[in-house]
C-alpha cells in the first residue's frame, strides 16, 4: 500500500495548495481586473501590457522571487513561512495572478464596452457593477478559476523552491513525480503522472466547452 | 463588517505565526539522508517520542550549508567536514557532532569499458578514466560528493575541466546515477544513495573500500545568537536523541533494499 499512500498523500497537498492559490489568486484578481478593465487613467495601456507580459512568468523566477522575500534573511523572513504550504500558495498565485487578470481585462473588453455608457448613466459605481458582472458572468469567473488551477497544480519550479519539497508537508504531485522518478520509483511517478493528466484533461474539456478562449 | 473580520482574523493569524514557537524543525540535509528515506524514519520515532515534528529538505551539502547561513533551518545534517568546520568558525553554528559514516564508491557501466574493475589503485583509475576518454558524469553542484570528488582531482594533480568526457550534471546523486546509466558514465557516490538508486540496470560497483573514501556525516544545531528564530532547545533535543545509545541502534538498523546505509562510531 506504500506506492497508493504515496499517491494519495501527494495529490491531497496539490489539491489543498492549488485550491488555495486559484482562491485568493481570484480574490485578487477579480477587483483589480474589473477596475482597470471599466475605467480608463494615465498609465492604464502601459499596466495592461505589464499584466500581459506577466502572464508568461517562468514559475522558478516566481519561485526566486518569493523564496527571497520569504527567507529568514529577506524582507518577511520574520513570517518564518518557507518550506510551508502558505509560501507554494503565495508563489502559485504570482503566477496566476496575472492570468486571471488579463482573461478578465479580454472579456471586459470584448463584452462590457457596449454597455458601459448605460451603467455609468444610472450611476452605477465600481462596487454594483463588479456584483453586477460575477452574477450574469459566474461560469466565465469559474472558468477564469479552472485555467488558474489548471496552471497551478501543473507547475513545479516554484512550489518546489519555496515548498522544499517537505515529505506529508509540500511534497506535492509535481515535486513527487520529479523526485521518484530521480529514485527510479517509476511506478509511483508513472500514478502520479497519470493522475495530473487526467486532472489536465479533464480541465481543459471543460474550459474548451465553454469557448471563451 | 463580516468581510472585514475575516481579513483581521487572516492577518492576525499570520502575525502571530513566528511569536508562537513551533513544534517541528527544519533540517538541512543532503538527498544521501532524506530522500533515501533516512530522516523519515528516525524523524517518525522521534515525532512519537518528543512531539516534535523533523521536517527535512534534501538539497546538496553546498546548499544546504547556503541555506541554513541564511537562516532557513534549526539543524544541518551534511558531509563535508571542512565546510562545516567553516560554517562553525563563522559564528553560524554552536558545535559539530559526529553522527554517523558510510563510504564513497565509484559506478560504471557493467561492461566496464575503462577495465578498472581490478584495478587497486584509485589515482590509476581516476587517471584511467579521465585520460582514457571514458565518459565521467560530475555532480558539479557543491555538494558533498562533488566536493570530495574535486578533492580526489586535486589530490592526484589532475584538471578535468580540460577533457570533454568530464561532463557536469548540476543535478542531485540519483538524477546524476540516471544520467551515468543513460550516457555511459562512471561517477562517484556515497554508498547510501547507491543503495537507494532503483535504476541499476546498466550500472555496478566498480571501486569501494578504500580509506580516502571514507564519507563522515555530521550535526550541527544552528547558534541562537545569531539566529533568534532558531527552536534551539529542540534542535538540541534531537541531537541528543540521535546520538543516544537508542539513536545509534536506530541508525544501524536502518535498511533500505535490505542493505545497511550508515554506520555509527563505536
Amino acid at each position: 500500500m506504500y506506492v497508493l499512500d504515496r499517491v494519495f498523500e501527494a495529490v491531497l497537498i496539490s489539491l489543498n495548495v492549488s485550491v488555495g492559490s486559484t482562491l485568493i489568486s481570484l480574490m485578487i484578481s477579480l477587483p483589480i481586473g474589473v477596475m482597470i478593465g471599466i475605467n480608463s487613467f494615465y498609465g492604464r495601456q502601459f499596466i495592461v501590457a505589464c499584466i500581459h507580459a506577466l502572464t508568461s512568468i517562468p514559475p522558478v523566477c516566481a519561485g526566486l522571487l518569493v523564496y527571497l522575500f520569504i527567507s529568514r534573511t529577506g524582507p518577511l523572513g520574520w513570517t518564518g513561512i518557507l518550506y510551508t504550504p502558505i509560501a507554494m500558495i503565495i508563489a502559485q498565485s504570482i503566477i496566476i495572478i496575472p492570468i486571471m487578470i488579463s482573461l478578465i481585462l479580454k472579456n471586459i473588453e470584448e463584452d462590457f464596452n457596449s454597455y458601459r455608457e448605460e451603467l455609468i448613466s444610472y450611476g452605477a459605481n465600481f462596487k454594483n457593477i463588479l456584483i453586477l458582472l460575477i452574477r450574469n458572468k459566474i461560469t466565465l469567473y469559474i472558468t477564469i478559476a479552472l485555467i488558474g488551477f489548471g496552471r497551478a497544480i501543473s507547475e513545479y519550479g516554484a512550489a518546489a523552491i519555496v515548498g522544499g519539497s517537505i515529505d506529508h508537508i509540500t511534497r506535492n504531485v509535481t515535486a513527487s513525480i520529479a523526485l521518484e522518478t530521480s529514485k527510479g520509483n517509476l511506478d509511483v511517478a508513472i500514478g502520479l503522472g497519470s493522475i495530473l493528466i487526467v486532472i489536465s484533461f479533464i480541465l481543459s474539456f471543460i474550459i474548451n466547452r465553454r469557448k471563451i478562449l | 463588517m463580516k468581510n472585514k473580520f475575516n481579513y483581521l482574523l487572516i492577518l492576525f493569524l499570520i502575525i502571530a505565526n513566528p511569536l508562537h514557537s513551533r513544534e517541528f524543525i527544519i533540517v538541512q540535509s543532503t538527498t544521501s539522508t532524506a530522500s533515501t528515506g533516512f530522516l523519515d524514519y528516525v524523524g517518525d520515532i522521534f515525532y512519537k517520542e518528543s512531539g516534535i515534528e523533523i521536517r527535512a529538505v534534501a538539497v546538496g551539502t553546498g546548499q544546504a550549508i547556503k541555506n541554513a547561513m541564511r537562516g532557513d533551518a534549526d539543524l544541518l545534517l551534511v558531509h563535508s567536514k571542512k565546510d562545516e568546520m567553516e560554517f562553525i568558525e563563522n559564528g553560524f553554528g554552536i558545535e559539530r557532532f559526529d553522527l554517523m559514516y558510510n563510504d564513497f564508491i565509484i559506478v560504471g557501466p557493467k561492461s566496464d569499458p575503462a577495465q578498472i574493475k581490478n584495478l587497486q589503485d584509485l589515482s590509476t583509475i581516476l587517471k584511467k578514466i579521465l585520460k582514457g576518454n571514458y565518459t565521467f558524469i560530475s555532480r558539479d553542484d557543491n555538494s558533498g560528493t562533488h566536493v570530495k570528488e574535486l578533492s580526489l582531482w586535486a589530490n592526484y594533480n589532475l584538471d578535468p575541466d580540460q577533457y570533454t568526457n568530464y561532463v557536469k550534471t548540476g543535478s542531485g546523486m540519483l538524477s546524476t546515477l540516471n544520467i551515468s546509466s543513460e550516457m555511459n558514465g562512471y561517477t562517484l557516490t556515497d554508498r547510501g544513495s547507491w543503495i537507494a538508486f532503483q535504476n541499476k540496470a546498466l550500472l555496478d560497483i566498480l571501486y569501494e573500500n578504500d580509506n580516502l573514501l571514507f564519507n563522515p556525516y555530521g550535526i550541527i544545531a544552528l547558534n541562537p545568537d545569531k539566529f533568534p528564530h532558531v527552536e534551539f532547545t529542540k534542535a538540541n533535543q534531537f541531537i541528543e536523541w540521535i546520538l543516544s545509545k537508542k539513536g545509534k541502534r536506530l541508525i544501524e538498523d536502518f535498511r533500505v533494499s535490505e542493505k545497511q546505509l550508515f554506520y555509527t562510531y563505536k
